[in-house]
Protein backbone atom coordinates (compact mmCIF):
# COMPACT_ATOMS: atom_id res chain seq x y z
CA UNK A 1 0.00 0.00 0.00
CA UNK A 2 2.97 2.31 0.69
CA UNK A 3 4.31 1.48 -2.66
CA UNK A 4 0.88 2.56 -4.40
CA UNK A 5 0.82 5.87 -2.19
CA UNK A 6 3.76 6.66 -4.04
CA UNK A 7 2.54 6.06 -7.12
CA UNK A 8 3.05 2.32 -8.16
CA UNK A 9 0.06 1.31 -9.34
CA UNK A 10 1.31 -1.84 -9.97
CA UNK A 11 1.58 -2.20 -6.24
CA UNK A 12 -2.04 -1.52 -6.20
CA UNK A 13 -3.15 -4.67 -8.77
CA UNK A 14 -1.21 -7.03 -6.69
CA UNK A 15 -3.30 -6.13 -3.55
CA UNK A 16 -6.50 -6.14 -4.94
CA UNK A 17 -5.63 -9.70 -6.58
CA UNK A 18 -4.43 -10.89 -2.97
CA UNK A 19 -7.54 -9.47 -1.12
CA UNK A 20 -10.73 -9.85 -4.07
CA UNK A 21 -12.14 -13.12 -3.75
CA UNK A 22 -11.87 -13.54 0.45
CA UNK A 23 -13.33 -9.83 0.39
CA UNK A 24 -15.97 -10.51 -2.31
CA UNK A 25 -17.30 -13.48 -0.58
CA UNK A 26 -17.50 -11.10 2.88
CA UNK A 27 -19.51 -8.52 1.68
CA UNK A 28 -21.71 -11.29 -0.90
CA UNK A 29 -22.13 -13.42 2.38
CA UNK A 30 -23.05 -10.19 4.69
CA UNK A 31 -25.44 -8.76 2.68
CA UNK A 32 -26.55 -11.86 0.45
CA UNK A 33 -27.46 -10.12 -2.20
CA UNK A 34 -25.38 -10.06 -5.60
CA UNK A 35 -25.86 -6.84 -6.68
CA UNK A 36 -26.14 -5.15 -3.52
CA UNK A 37 -22.54 -7.25 -2.46
CA UNK A 38 -21.13 -5.88 -6.00
CA UNK A 39 -22.13 -2.11 -5.07
CA UNK A 40 -20.56 -2.07 -1.24
CA UNK A 41 -17.63 -4.21 -2.69
CA UNK A 42 -16.99 -1.40 -5.37
CA UNK A 43 -16.97 1.59 -2.88
CA UNK A 44 -14.52 -0.12 -0.76
CA UNK A 45 -12.36 -0.76 -2.66
CA UNK A 46 -12.81 3.22 -4.05
CA UNK A 47 -12.91 4.19 -0.40
CA UNK A 48 -9.22 2.61 -0.26
CA UNK A 49 -7.92 4.64 -3.25
CA UNK A 50 -9.40 7.81 -2.30
CA UNK A 51 -7.43 7.05 0.95
CA UNK A 52 -4.11 5.92 0.03
CA UNK A 53 -2.51 9.04 0.79
CA UNK A 54 -3.63 9.00 4.26
CA UNK A 55 -2.56 5.51 4.70
CA UNK A 56 -0.33 5.00 7.27
CA UNK A 57 1.41 1.46 8.35
CA UNK A 58 -0.15 1.35 12.26
CA UNK A 59 -2.14 -1.82 11.65
CA UNK A 60 -1.82 -4.77 8.52
CA UNK A 61 -3.02 -3.57 5.15
CA UNK A 62 -5.52 -6.44 5.84
CA UNK A 63 -6.80 -5.21 8.68
CA UNK A 64 -7.30 -1.85 7.48
CA UNK A 65 -8.99 -2.75 4.28
CA UNK A 66 -11.64 -5.01 6.61
CA UNK A 67 -11.81 -1.67 8.79
CA UNK A 68 -13.24 -0.07 5.65
CA UNK A 69 -15.35 -2.73 4.86
CA UNK A 70 -16.79 -3.28 7.88
CA UNK A 71 -18.03 0.13 8.48
CA UNK A 72 -19.18 0.36 4.90
CA UNK A 73 -21.43 -2.56 5.86
CA UNK A 74 -22.71 -1.19 8.94
CA UNK A 75 -23.79 1.59 6.98
CA UNK A 76 -25.51 -0.27 5.01
CA UNK A 77 -27.66 -2.29 7.66
CA UNK A 78 -28.17 1.27 9.69
CA UNK A 79 -29.55 2.71 6.72
CA UNK A 80 -31.61 0.05 6.77
CA UNK A 81 -32.51 0.74 10.30
CA UNK A 82 -31.20 -2.67 11.56
CA UNK A 83 -29.13 -2.17 15.08
CA UNK A 84 -26.31 -4.85 15.39
CA UNK A 85 -26.65 -5.88 18.63
CA UNK A 86 -24.76 -9.36 20.53
CA UNK A 87 -27.97 -11.45 19.83
CA UNK A 88 -26.66 -14.54 22.26
CA UNK A 89 -26.52 -14.20 25.87
CA UNK A 90 -26.56 -17.79 26.77
CA UNK A 91 -24.15 -20.12 26.64
CA UNK A 92 -23.37 -21.40 22.86
CA UNK A 93 -25.08 -24.86 22.13
CA UNK A 94 -23.36 -27.72 23.81
CA UNK A 95 -21.69 -30.42 21.48
CA UNK A 96 -24.59 -33.29 21.46
CA UNK A 97 -21.75 -35.75 20.67
CA UNK A 98 -23.57 -38.69 22.02
CA UNK A 99 -26.75 -37.97 20.66
CA UNK A 100 -27.33 -40.19 17.68
CA UNK A 101 -28.89 -37.99 14.94
CA UNK A 102 -29.65 -38.87 10.90
CA UNK A 103 -26.39 -37.39 9.81
CA UNK A 104 -27.40 -36.29 5.96
CA UNK A 105 -24.24 -35.87 3.54
CA UNK A 106 -22.67 -33.80 0.94
CA UNK A 107 -25.48 -31.66 -0.77
CA UNK A 108 -27.72 -31.61 2.52
CA UNK A 109 -25.23 -30.61 4.60
CA UNK A 110 -23.99 -27.57 2.54
CA UNK A 111 -27.55 -26.24 2.22
CA UNK A 112 -28.31 -26.32 5.84
CA UNK A 113 -24.85 -25.19 6.55
CA UNK A 114 -25.69 -22.20 4.47
CA UNK A 115 -28.79 -21.39 5.79
CA UNK A 116 -27.06 -21.15 8.88
CA UNK A 117 -25.01 -18.97 7.92
CA UNK A 118 -27.43 -16.84 6.39
CA UNK A 119 -29.34 -16.78 9.51
CA UNK A 120 -26.50 -15.92 12.05
CA UNK A 121 -26.54 -12.42 13.89
CA UNK A 122 -25.17 -10.38 11.73
CA UNK A 123 -22.15 -9.57 14.26
CA UNK A 124 -21.10 -13.73 14.62
CA UNK A 125 -21.52 -14.01 10.72
CA UNK A 126 -19.33 -10.96 10.48
CA UNK A 127 -17.02 -12.47 12.62
CA UNK A 128 -17.05 -16.12 11.20
CA UNK A 129 -16.87 -14.60 7.52
CA UNK A 130 -13.66 -12.80 8.98
CA UNK A 131 -12.62 -15.48 10.65
CA UNK A 132 -12.52 -17.46 7.66
CA UNK A 133 -12.11 -15.53 4.78
CA UNK A 134 -9.24 -13.01 5.93
CA UNK A 135 -7.53 -14.83 7.30
CA UNK A 136 -6.94 -12.63 10.70
CA UNK A 137 -6.25 -13.36 14.05
CA UNK A 138 -8.82 -12.64 16.92
CA UNK A 139 -7.24 -9.90 17.77
CA UNK A 140 -6.86 -8.69 14.34
CA UNK A 141 -11.01 -8.79 13.17
CA UNK A 142 -11.62 -7.29 16.98
CA UNK A 143 -10.15 -4.40 15.78
CA UNK A 144 -11.32 -4.17 12.11
CA UNK A 145 -14.47 -4.46 13.98
CA UNK A 146 -14.14 -2.03 16.46
CA UNK A 147 -14.61 -5.16 19.51
CA UNK A 148 -12.84 -6.62 22.48
CA UNK A 149 -11.00 -9.49 21.48
CA UNK A 150 -13.10 -11.57 24.15
CA UNK A 151 -16.49 -10.66 22.32
CA UNK A 152 -15.34 -11.45 18.98
CA UNK A 153 -14.05 -14.50 20.35
CA UNK A 154 -17.16 -14.53 22.11
CA UNK A 155 -19.17 -13.98 18.49
CA UNK A 156 -16.55 -16.87 17.04
CA UNK A 157 -17.68 -19.24 19.26
CA UNK A 158 -21.45 -18.77 19.05
CA UNK A 159 -21.30 -19.07 15.57
CA UNK A 160 -19.01 -21.67 15.27
CA UNK A 161 -21.74 -23.90 17.64
CA UNK A 162 -24.53 -22.72 15.01
CA UNK A 163 -22.65 -23.81 12.27
CA UNK A 164 -21.79 -26.98 13.76
CA UNK A 165 -24.76 -28.12 14.49
CA UNK A 166 -26.60 -27.27 11.21
CA UNK A 167 -24.56 -29.60 9.82
CA UNK A 168 -25.01 -32.18 12.21
CA UNK A 169 -22.31 -32.24 14.07
CA UNK A 170 -23.13 -30.46 16.99
CA UNK B 1 -5.43 -14.33 24.15
CA UNK B 2 -4.91 -17.92 22.67
CA UNK B 3 -6.23 -18.11 18.98
CA UNK B 4 -9.49 -20.66 18.57
CA UNK B 5 -8.48 -23.30 16.79
CA UNK B 6 -10.34 -23.60 13.49
CA UNK B 7 -13.20 -25.55 13.35
CA UNK B 8 -12.31 -28.10 10.44
CA UNK B 9 -15.41 -29.25 9.21
CA UNK B 10 -17.19 -26.12 9.43
CA UNK B 11 -14.68 -24.86 7.61
CA UNK B 12 -14.30 -27.61 4.93
CA UNK B 13 -18.47 -27.28 4.51
CA UNK B 14 -17.78 -23.11 4.03
CA UNK B 15 -15.26 -23.56 1.60
CA UNK B 16 -17.51 -26.29 -0.23
CA UNK B 17 -20.23 -23.46 -0.58
CA UNK B 18 -18.03 -21.78 -3.20
CA UNK B 19 -15.55 -19.62 -4.28
CA UNK B 20 -17.07 -16.31 -5.61
CA UNK B 21 -15.10 -13.98 -7.28
CA UNK B 22 -16.13 -10.73 -8.47
CA UNK B 23 -17.29 -10.00 -12.11
CA UNK B 24 -14.27 -9.37 -14.41
CA UNK B 25 -16.23 -5.98 -15.49
CA UNK B 26 -15.62 -4.89 -11.76
CA UNK B 27 -12.13 -5.86 -11.26
CA UNK B 28 -11.64 -3.96 -14.39
CA UNK B 29 -13.91 -0.47 -12.97
CA UNK B 30 -11.80 -0.76 -10.07
CA UNK B 31 -8.51 -1.24 -10.84
CA UNK B 32 -9.38 1.54 -13.57
CA UNK B 33 -10.01 3.75 -11.17
CA UNK B 34 -6.97 2.73 -9.31
CA UNK B 35 -4.17 4.13 -12.35
CA UNK B 36 -7.00 7.62 -12.35
CA UNK B 37 -6.49 8.25 -8.20
CA UNK B 38 -4.97 11.73 -7.51
CA UNK B 39 -1.31 11.35 -8.00
CA UNK B 40 0.23 12.89 -4.64
CA UNK B 41 0.91 16.31 -6.27
CA UNK B 42 -2.81 16.71 -6.95
CA UNK B 43 -4.45 17.38 -4.27
CA UNK B 44 -2.15 20.03 -3.25
CA UNK B 45 -1.96 21.30 -6.99
CA UNK B 46 -5.47 21.60 -6.87
CA UNK B 47 -5.42 23.89 -3.62
CA UNK B 48 -2.95 26.07 -5.33
CA UNK B 49 -4.95 26.45 -8.47
CA UNK B 50 -8.08 27.38 -5.89
CA UNK B 51 -5.69 29.77 -4.47
CA UNK B 52 -4.72 31.71 -7.63
CA UNK B 53 -8.55 32.07 -8.81
CA UNK B 54 -9.39 33.29 -5.60
CA UNK B 55 -6.55 35.78 -5.74
CA UNK B 56 -7.56 36.08 -9.53
CA UNK B 57 -11.45 37.00 -8.62
CA UNK B 58 -10.58 39.11 -5.85
CA UNK B 59 -7.70 41.21 -7.90
CA UNK B 60 -10.81 41.57 -10.07
CA UNK B 61 -13.53 42.86 -7.96
CA UNK B 62 -11.25 45.35 -6.12
CA UNK B 63 -10.87 47.78 -9.21
CA UNK B 64 -14.66 47.64 -9.61
CA UNK B 65 -15.95 49.36 -6.54
CA UNK B 66 -14.98 52.73 -7.54
CA UNK B 67 -16.98 51.59 -10.44
CA UNK B 68 -19.55 51.30 -8.70
CA UNK B 69 -19.27 54.53 -6.67
CA UNK B 70 -19.10 56.46 -10.02
CA UNK B 71 -22.77 55.03 -11.20
CA UNK B 72 -24.24 56.06 -7.85
CA UNK B 73 -23.05 59.68 -8.52
CA UNK B 74 -23.06 59.98 -12.44
CA UNK B 75 -26.30 61.47 -12.03
CA UNK B 76 -24.44 64.47 -10.11
CA UNK B 77 -22.12 64.54 -12.09
CA UNK B 78 -24.05 65.01 -15.20
CA UNK B 79 -26.70 67.60 -13.47
CA UNK B 80 -23.67 70.16 -12.60
CA UNK B 81 -24.54 72.65 -15.81
CA UNK B 82 -22.52 74.97 -14.10
CA UNK B 83 -19.58 76.19 -16.59
CA UNK B 84 -16.60 75.14 -15.98
CA UNK B 85 -14.29 77.78 -13.64
CA UNK B 86 -12.30 79.74 -15.93
CA UNK B 87 -9.74 79.96 -13.40
CA UNK B 88 -9.75 76.60 -11.41
CA UNK B 89 -8.27 76.74 -8.04
CA UNK B 90 -5.08 74.96 -7.37
CA UNK B 91 -6.33 72.45 -5.86
CA UNK B 92 -8.67 71.89 -8.79
CA UNK B 93 -5.93 71.38 -10.86
CA UNK B 94 -4.75 68.36 -8.44
CA UNK B 95 -7.42 65.40 -9.41
CA UNK B 96 -5.51 64.53 -12.75
CA UNK B 97 -2.67 63.26 -10.07
CA UNK B 98 -5.85 61.49 -8.20
CA UNK B 99 -7.65 60.17 -11.31
CA UNK B 100 -6.27 56.75 -10.96
CA UNK B 101 -8.19 56.05 -8.00
CA UNK B 102 -11.39 55.48 -10.26
CA UNK B 103 -12.94 56.32 -13.26
CA UNK B 104 -15.25 58.53 -10.78
CA UNK B 105 -12.51 60.85 -10.19
CA UNK B 106 -11.47 61.29 -13.80
CA UNK B 107 -15.02 62.16 -14.68
CA UNK B 108 -15.05 64.92 -11.66
CA UNK B 109 -11.09 66.17 -12.72
CA UNK B 110 -12.12 66.46 -16.39
CA UNK B 111 -15.17 68.95 -15.40
CA UNK B 112 -13.73 70.97 -12.62
CA UNK B 113 -16.61 73.05 -11.02
CA UNK B 114 -16.72 75.89 -8.49
CA UNK B 115 -17.10 75.24 -5.13
CA UNK B 116 -20.36 76.62 -4.81
CA UNK B 117 -22.20 75.07 -7.93
CA UNK B 118 -20.93 71.33 -6.51
CA UNK B 119 -21.44 71.87 -2.83
CA UNK B 120 -25.00 72.92 -4.24
CA UNK B 121 -25.66 70.69 -6.50
CA UNK B 122 -24.52 68.14 -3.62
CA UNK B 123 -26.89 69.81 -0.88
CA UNK B 124 -29.99 69.78 -2.86
CA UNK B 125 -29.48 66.41 -3.99
CA UNK B 126 -27.43 64.27 -0.96
CA UNK B 127 -28.95 61.01 -3.18
CA UNK B 128 -26.21 58.95 -1.11
CA UNK B 129 -23.40 59.16 1.49
CA UNK B 130 -21.08 58.82 -0.61
CA UNK B 131 -22.54 61.16 -2.89
CA UNK B 132 -22.89 63.69 0.11
CA UNK B 133 -19.28 63.19 1.02
CA UNK B 134 -18.36 64.44 -2.40
CA UNK B 135 -20.55 67.52 -1.80
CA UNK B 136 -18.89 68.03 1.18
CA UNK B 137 -15.71 67.78 0.43
CA UNK B 138 -15.76 69.68 -2.29
CA UNK B 139 -15.19 72.60 0.24
CA UNK B 140 -11.73 71.86 0.09
CA UNK B 141 -11.24 71.16 -3.53
CA UNK B 142 -13.19 69.21 -6.34
CA UNK B 143 -10.18 66.89 -6.58
CA UNK B 144 -11.71 65.46 -3.21
CA UNK B 145 -14.99 65.19 -4.80
CA UNK B 146 -15.27 61.72 -4.86
CA UNK B 147 -13.51 60.77 -1.62
CA UNK B 148 -14.19 58.70 0.96
CA UNK B 149 -18.32 58.11 2.00
CA UNK B 150 -19.64 61.09 4.00
CA UNK B 151 -19.62 60.50 7.85
CA UNK B 152 -22.42 61.44 9.86
CA UNK B 153 -20.76 64.27 11.55
CA UNK B 154 -19.18 65.75 8.44
CA UNK B 155 -22.45 65.75 7.11
CA UNK B 156 -23.98 67.97 9.88
CA UNK B 157 -21.04 69.90 9.72
CA UNK B 158 -21.84 70.76 6.61
CA UNK B 159 -25.19 71.50 7.05
CA UNK B 160 -24.17 73.71 9.46
CA UNK B 161 -22.21 74.98 6.78
CA UNK B 162 -25.30 75.78 4.85
CA UNK B 163 -26.92 77.27 7.65
CA UNK B 164 -23.99 80.21 7.95
CA UNK B 165 -24.44 80.70 4.72
CA UNK B 166 -28.01 81.64 5.07
CA UNK B 167 -28.83 78.48 2.48
CA UNK B 168 -31.61 77.46 4.52
CA UNK B 169 -34.30 76.01 2.12
CA UNK B 170 -30.66 73.69 1.13
CA UNK B 171 -29.83 73.04 4.70
CA UNK B 172 -33.61 71.67 5.86
CA UNK B 173 -33.18 69.13 2.68
CA UNK B 174 -29.94 67.65 3.28
CA UNK B 175 -31.06 67.70 6.73
CA UNK B 176 -34.12 66.01 5.87
CA UNK B 177 -31.90 63.54 4.11
CA UNK B 178 -29.94 63.07 6.54
CA UNK B 179 -32.74 61.62 9.22
CA UNK B 180 -33.85 59.40 6.80
CA UNK B 181 -30.24 57.97 6.53
CA UNK B 182 -29.47 58.14 10.30
CA UNK B 183 -33.26 57.70 12.06
CA UNK B 184 -31.17 57.07 15.31
CA UNK B 185 -28.95 59.77 15.03
CA UNK B 186 -29.02 62.20 17.63
CA UNK B 187 -28.86 65.70 15.88
CA UNK B 188 -27.50 68.77 17.58
CA UNK B 189 -29.77 71.13 19.29
CA UNK B 190 -28.62 73.71 16.96
CA UNK B 191 -29.47 72.20 13.51
CA UNK B 192 -32.83 71.27 14.62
Amino acid sequence: MLAYRQGDAGAFETLYVRHKGPLYRFVLRSVKVHALAEELYQEIWMRVIEARGRYSVQAKFTTWLYTIAHHRITDHWRKRGLQLVEADDADPPAPRAHEPEPRAEGRQDLQRLAAALAALPELQRETFLLHEESGMTLAEIAAATGATEEAAKSRLRYALAKLREAMGDG
Amino acid sequence: MAEMERDEKVSAGYRALGAEEPPRALDEAILAASHRSPSRWRVPLSIAALLVLAVGVMLRMLPQRPDAESVALAPQVMETPRPVASAPAPEQQKPAALATEGRMRKEVAAKPASRESIAADAARSTPAPAAAGAAAETGVGAGKLAAAPLTPEAWLERIAELRKQNRKREADESLAEFRKRYPDYRIPQALR
